[in-house]
């Protein structure tokens, strides 16, 4: 385990204390510390993972990452928070918000409630807001992971309760892009019918484990809405902000895999 | 200011007197409990032996005693405590003295404001549902909930729907109180030896001391505001953490498993813990959101539980407590 990581996050990393070393959400910075130490050699040499961009997002205040979706599981996401999480300074915890059947599902709603994990309801994502925090959310949502092959890279069903609490907590939007999760781990099938613990559907991948593809994030430049607080509640002005950061998440992703020069190297 | 205080022997209601005997602003107190003999308080206060399940007597004692002392305020925290009772006499106590009391009170000539107990329990914490609770977070009104659950969300609305009158309503949703002998299900499944608990699953719990409730009280007393506020605790942790804290095994076992092994128990044993009142915070968590009592009561909590040990995990913590004190 690489200790310098483990200190870092486990100790410099701001969050708030509930009282007993744990936060209202159920994060736990000692077990959050652990699985970044322990997964280095997948950050660093399976996946390695390149990034760009990381002085857009800033120091302190609420922020929200929006970033695209896809892979059969949420590798994508887990290797967005752990780039955030090793090259903000001081550390800053990403709150990842999930689908809402992620806290249906046993042991993994436990283990994602300690790393930070957040349900993604409106009340969830306020507070977190409130309280300063740095949110991840991926707009597409499952649609994104479920899409073809095909069509890859291409932003998908776009949710925009975003853009309403960004307004709202004139939290600035940072869009980024992540490259390389479709081609890792690509979705060969589902079953619709499948629905433990109220998931959509069970994913079918078509390689038994992920495959090395280089991983590339860019984080483009905050986009901070001019509208006031008030307008949050005006569905045209939000639509317009989601819109705008859709259009800034596809022009990342599209530039991104014009630079790149093979999905292996 | 002159405050009645129903549930006055129950240690909530007791903790509520004493706290209001000591404030400056108060200068009576009407205590009303179920108990014949008055508890030994010194001081402005008064004790009456009151069954609120009567609506003569609840009448009789708002239109009497309370217009004769010119009570102001009254302070409902009589519930039913024991999670085993079931049936109408539970319901009465619960609901039907929350509504007579009520009404009684609507157009009395002193009583101007009308602070009821209501619970965390109200909230129907599932999958969906935020892991914060605030105070519109969705209510348990579900049918084949177990009555325990079903009465105070019934007690709970009848009061909110009491905002429309002209007296001044607050409803404070406290979290649950670790202590013993005020209903509570954590404390009585804290004493078990083994904590079952369900696998893969451990749900953040907020719980609250007896002192922060009564001083939510008094700050709900002190205060103007009126409508629903989430009271919580000041420990919030994992319910495994909690476990560990009251030097309890704990053993996860499968969900399903976990309702007919507490019923076994209960039925062998005598304990009131019912899993079946549980088994969403249990899965789920849900955890109150106390930020408009802290804006608008003024209401922080600052005295953590005592976890229900055992006897000689208690006389080792109250011998360091004395050391340490000795040391300062």
């Amino acid at each position: 385990m690489d200790s310098r990581t483990f200190t870092r996050i486990a100790h410099e990393a701001s969050f708030h204390d509930a009282g007993h070393g744990f936060d209202v959400f159920g994060l736990h910075p000692p077990a959050l510390a652990s699985v970044v130490a322990y997964s280095a050699p997948l950050y660093e040499r399976y996946f390695r993972v390149e990034s760009s961009g990381i002085e857009h997002v800033p120091a302190d205040g609420p922020a929200i990452v929006v970033a695209n979706h896809g892979g059969t599981l949420p590798i994508d996401a887990g290797m967005l928070c752990l780039d955030l999480l090793r090259r903000t300074d001081p550390p800053r915890i990403p709150r990842a918000i999930a689908d809402r059947f992620v806290p249906r599902l046993p042991i993994i709603s436990t283990l994602f409630a300690r790393f930070g994990v957040v349900a993604g309801t409106s009340a969830n994502v306020r507070r977190l807001l409130a309280d300063g925090e740095l949110i991840v959310i991926w707009p597409e949502g499952v649609s994104g992971m479920a899409k073809r092959f095909r069509d890859r890279y291409r932003l998908q069903d776009w949710n925009v309760g975003f853009a309403e609490h960004a307004i709202r907590h004139r939290a600035p939007v940072i869009p980024a892009a992540v490259l390389g999760p479709e081609e890792s781990w690509p979705l060969a099938g589902k079953l619709r019918r499948f629905h433990a613990f109220g998931a959509p559907y069970l994913p079918l991948p078509a390689t038994p484990l992920p495959l090395p593809a280089h991983y590339r994030i860019v984080y483009g430049p905050p986009i901070r809405f001019g509208a006031l607080p008030a307008d949050a509640d005006d569905p045209a002005i939000i639509g317009e902000a989601a819109d705008l950061v859709r259009r800034a998440v596809q022009q990342l992703l599209d530039d991104a895999r014009d630079a790149r020069r093979g999905i292996f190297r | 200011m002159r405050v009645m205080v129903t549930g006055a022997t129950t240690p909530l209601g007791a903790a509520i007197v004493d706290r209001l005997l000591v404030s400056a602003d108060v200068d009576h107190v009407l205590a009303i409990g179920r108990e014949r003999e008055a508890p030994a308080v010194p001081g402005k206060i008064a004790y009456r032996h009151v069954d609120l399940t009567h609506a003569r007597a609840v009448h009789d004692l708002v239109w009497g005693q309370a217009r004769d002392l010119g009570v102001g305020i009254v302070i409902h925290a009589s519930q039913h405590r024991r999670a085993r009772d079931v049936g109408r006499s539970v319901h009465d106590q619960n609901v039907g003295s929350t509504r007579d009391l009520l009404a009684a009170c609507c157009d009395h000539p002193t009583i101007t404001r009308f602070v009821y107990r209501s619970f965390g329990e109200v909230y129907a914490p599932r999958h969906g549902t935020a892991e914060l609770l605030d105070e519109q977070a969705p209510l348990d009104f579900d049918p084949s909930a177990p009555q325990w659950i079903r009465d105070r969300v019934e007690a709970d609305s009848i009061v909110c729907a009491a905002a429309s009158t002209r007296l001044e309503v607050a409803v404070l949703r406290c979290a649950e109180i670790l202590a013993p002998g005020v209903g509570s299900q954590m404390w009585d499944y804290l004493t078990s030896r083994v904590c079952l608990r369900p696998l893969g699953y451990d749900p953040m719990i907020n719980v609250l001391s007896v002192e922060d409730a009564a001083a939510a009280f008094a700050a709900a007393v002190g205060s103007p505001a009126v409508g629903v506020f989430n009271i919580p605790g000041y420990d919030t942790l994992p319910l495994s953490r909690a476990i560990d804290d009251a030097g309890r095994a704990q053993l996860p076992v499968p969900g399903p498993l976990m309702a007919p092994l507490y019923k076994l128990r209960r039925q062998l044993a005598g304990f009131e813990f019912r899993y079946e009142l549980n088994e969403r915070r249990f899965h789920f968590g849900g955890v109150l959101d106390g930020t408009r009592a802290r804006t608008e009561l003024g209401y922080v909590p600052r005295v953590p539980v005592e976890w229900p040990c055992s006897w000689w995990r208690t006389l080792l913590l109250r011998l360091g407590r004395l050391r340490a004190e000795e040391q300062t």
